[in-house]
This record gives C-alpha cells, sequence and structure tokens, in this order.
C-alpha cells in the first residue's frame, strides 16, 4: 500500500460511522480510567459561558450551579478543558485533510431561527439533566447511572416531537427536481486541496507535539489532549451524529447509528466496570425530575437544531455556518440554566437520591441490569425498524 | 478501471441545506421518478454521507454513485 492509497482510504475519505462510535466507546472507557471523568463536553462549554459572564463583571463563581460543575482555573489547566480544545483540533485536521472545509452559509432564514433556538433549548435541557448526548447517555450509561437511563428514554420521547416539529410546513422547503439531461460534475480543487492537506497535517501534528511534551509535565492533561485529538478525529471522518441516532428512527426509519451507539455503550460499559473494580469512583448524577424534563427539552433541541453538542463542533470546524449558531444558542441556554438552577434545583434535582445502580443492584448485578437493559434497547431498535418499513410497504400497497 | 457515465434525468440542488432535509428532500424527489429513472443529487451536507445512502437502500431505490469533492457529495440514485 502506497502513500496515495492510503491517503485517499483513510484520511480523504469518510469512515464508516459504525466502528468509528465502537472505537470512541473503547477510548472513552480508556479515557474514564486514565483521567477520572468520563468523556463529556457541556459542562465545560458552561464553563466557558461563565469566563464570559467574569469577563463583563458578574460574579458566577457565587452561582450555585458553577460551584456543581466547578469554575476553578482555565480551559487549559482542566481535564474537560484540554480535551476539548483537542477534539476542535481533531476535528479541524481530519476536516481539512478532506479539503472539507468551507463556508456553508444557510439558504432559508428559517434555519437559523433553527439553529438558534433549538441549540438554547437543548443547551438548558442537557445542563438542567446535567449531561448531554455523551455524559448522560453514551457515556453516562456505561457509568452505571440511573439518571442516565430517565435522561436517555425523555430522550427518544423529546426527539419524537422534535421530528414531528421539523416536518410541519413552515419548516420545509419545496423540493424543485429539474430535467437534465446530463450528470453535472463536482467542481474539483487539486492544488487548494494539497494546500489544505498539508495544512491539516500540520495542525495535527502541531497539536499531537504538544500533547505529547503535556504529558510529560501534566500527565492527565496531556493525555486528556490526546484523547481529544482522537475524538474529534473520529466524530469528523465518521460524521459521527447522536441526534440523527434518535431523528432518523421516526424520520425514515433509519437504525444504523441507533444500533452503532448502544454497542458502543456495550464496549464502554465492560472497561468503566473494570476501572470501577479497581478503585476509580464512578460519576452519578441526581436522578430526579430534571433528568427527564432536560431530557425532552434536549431531545425536542437536538432535532429542531440539527445537531447536539458534539455534532455541531466538527460542523461548525468544517464552516457550515448554521452550527455556528447551534453552538451559541448552546452556551446560551447552558447558561441560562446555570442562571436559574438555585431557584429550580431543590425542586428537580438536588433533593433526589443520586442512584448508583451498581450499589441498587452489587456490583455484578447493576452490570448485568445495564447489559439487559442495553440488549433491551436493541431489541426494540430492531422492531421498530421492522414496523417501520412493514407500515410503509402497507401504505404504498394501498395507494 | 473505465468509468462508465451515468446520465441521470433529474438533478436536485441541496447547496447549504442541512439535516434531516437533505435526506427528507431526496427521498420526496425520488418518490415522483418513475421506475429507472435517475436522480442526481448535489449537496454541502457532510453528514448526508451517512444518511441518503443507507435511506435510499432502505426504501428500495438503487444508489449508483457516491461522489465526494471537498466539502460537495453527489449521489445518483435509481428508482
Amino acid at each position: 500500500m502506497n502513500w496515495l492509497n492510503f491517503k485517499r482510504d483513510y484520511l480523504v475519505q469518510f469512515w464508516s460511522p459504525i466502528p468509528s462510535v465502537i472505537a470512541a466507546g473503547v477510548l472513552s472507557a480508556y479515557y474514564f480510567g486514565i483521567t477520572g471523568t468520563f468523556w463529556a463536553v457541556t459542562g465545560e462549554f458552561t464553563r466557558w459561558g461563565g469566563h464570559l459572564l467574569q469577563w463583563f463583571g458578574f460574579q458566577p463563581e457565587t452561582w450555585g450551579y458553577f460551584k456543581v460543575i466547578h469554575l476553578e482555573g482555565t480551559p487549559l489547566s482542566r481535564v474537560d478543558g484540554v480535551m476539548i480544545i483537542g477534539m476542535f483540533a481533531g476535528c479541524l485536521s481530519a476536516a481539512l485533510w478532506a479539503n472539507n472545509v468551507r463556508l456553508r452559509q444557510p439558504q432559508h432564514r428559517i434555519r437559523i431561527i433553527q439553529a438558534l433556538a433549538g441549540g438554547i433549548i437543548a443547551g438548558f435541557g442537557a445542563r438542567l439533566a446535567m449531561g448531554c448526548n455523551l455524559a448522560a447517555f453514551f457515556t453516562g450509561i456505561p457509568q452505571f447511572s440511573l439518571h442516565a437511563w430517565f435522561f436517555a428514554l425523555s430522550t427518544v420521547a423529546g426527539t419524537w416531537f422534535g421530528a414531528r416539529f421539523v416536518m410541519l410546513p413552515i419548516f420545509r422547503v419545496a423540493v424543485n427536481v429539474k430535467k437534465v439531461s446530463a450528470a453535472q460534475p463536482l467542481v474539483q480543487t487539486p492544488e487548494r486541496a494539497a494546500r489544505r492537506f498539508r495544512l491539516g497535517i500540520l495542525v495535527f501534528a502541531g497539536f499531537l507535539l504538544w500533547a505529547i511534551a503535556k504529558t510529560f509535565d501534566a500527565p492527565k492533561l496531556g493525555l486528556a489532549a490526546l484523547f481529544g485529538l482522537a475524538f474529534g478525529i473520529l466524530i469528523e471522518r465518521g460524521q459521527v451524529c447522536f441526534t440523527s441516532a434518535f431523528r432518523d428512527l421516526w424520520l425514515t426509519g433509519r437504525t444504523q447509528m441507533a444500533k452503532a451507539i448502544i454497542l458502543g455503550m456495550a464496549v464502554s460499559t465492560i472497561g468503566v466496570y473494570s476501572y470501577i473494580q479497581l478503585g476509580v469512583p464512578a460519576k452519578i448524577m441526581w436522578a430526579g425530575p430534571n433528568a427527564v424534563i432536560g431530557g425532552l427539552l434536549f431531545g425536542f433541541g437536538i432535532v429542531l437544531a440539527g445537531s447536539c453538542e458534539t455534532g455541531w463542533m466538527y460542523r461548525a470546524v468544517e464552516g457550515q455556518v448554521h452550527y455556528w449558531w447551534v453552538g451559541l444558542g448552546n452556551i446560551i441556554g447552558a447558561t441560562l440554566l446555570a442562571l436559574c438552577w438555585d431557584d429550580i434545583a431543590p425542586v428537580l434535582a438536588t433533593r433526589y437520591d443520586k442512584v448508583d445502580l451498581l450499589v441498587v443492584f452489587g456490583k455484578p448485578g447493576g452490570l448485568m441490569v445495564t447489559y439487559a437493559m442495553l440488549a433491551l434497547a436493541m431489541l426494540a431498535v430492531l422492531w421498530w425498524e421492522k414496523r417501520f418499513f412493514a407500515r410503509k410497504t402497507l401504505v404504498q400497497e394501498v395507494v | 478501471m473505465t468509468e462508465q457515465k451515468i446520465i441521470p434525468d433529474y438533478h436536485l440542488d441541496l447547496m447549504g441545506e442541512t439535516c434531516p432535509y437533505v435526506a427528507i428532500a431526496t427521498l420526496d424527489a425520488m418518490a415522483q421518478l418513475k421506475s429507472g429513472e435517475i436522480l442526481e443529487v448535489v449537496t454541502s451536507c457532510s453528514q448526508s454521507i451517512n444518511n441518503v445512502p443507507p435511506d435510499a437502500i432502505n426504501h428500495g431505490y438503487q444508489v449508483l454513485e457516491v461522489a465526494t469533492e471537498g466539502a460537495n457529495i453527489r449521489y445518483l440514485i435509481r428508482r
């Protein structure tokens, strides 16, 4: 295999999303073992909102929510912070390798409203539930935290409402097919592609060296940065989209991403379990109405916006302007939640227990229960897929 | 390898459009075609790589070609 083939097949072409998600599941278990925290992004984005408020003279460090998630230090001195910077570096390198960085403006004003409103709702809901698709779902369920199951199930419901909502006529644009008699070839820009590729290698190598150097100085931070780089490359190359896993069950009956995510959690769960056995404390959150309401809002919001917190990161870096609005919305929504947390938390969250399935059912019991529920989730997806297409065929026959 | 040119019957421009509307519009357009006709879809939505081809196949269409060039993707789908 020569370099050109390698470059084309592995650095330029998209990766299959299923192995990418499973790899993310494996990596996130190791990430937990090494850093003691789970792969998560929204908490850190909320802290960025907090730092912004500090610059404007507010004192968010006195707010209850920032005491819970800790606002000390800077992104460069926090595990979550360097990991996210790594994710951005990974997304940017991967997008540059494939010449996939270009400003893409939304074509319809309604999309910008959708992106911002959906982003705010999703950001608010995610932080209310103490996590997004990662901390309260993909990396929350393998922590054996009951709140993640509450969140996941209510997110399923939220995305169903979201999927109904985004199909309303106000959001639909007329489908205009043109009769043609020849294919329209894609414009090739080989020189730009070569320049972008070199730039991508530069970003990748630069960040890699920085993170390796950091590892000798502060091992946890350096390794977190390296994990971030890998997560970023995985989600961009695989175009991993948690939103589509839920939404497209309802819209087009596609189950590929949902199955991949369940498999990813299954491989992650046993890894996280082994670290907990070795004494790493699990991250358990309140299993209260906050997780349910948060999941409903989050599910609705991500479908309206078109992506979740992880999803907008790589698309924003690719130059898809739509997702800059989603990102802005997320930070606004998360900051709004932090603002009203002290009023709602006693009622919705903090008076409820932080339920650890490994405590409730015992260590092996909690593990078995988690795998049984993951198996049930997979069966539910398979059943839904069958039902969706059976019903579709029936409708076609009637018509 | 000699590339055989596929001649589409219809063209759908979805540049700048985002998820889920790329897949939805493609499926809507496909439903308007007659059996055997080919639709060409061009999009700048990278994410569509994971939804347009599998959705087309799931809904009983044949994906003839997927070409990516930088930020653009072109699909050729036969009803």
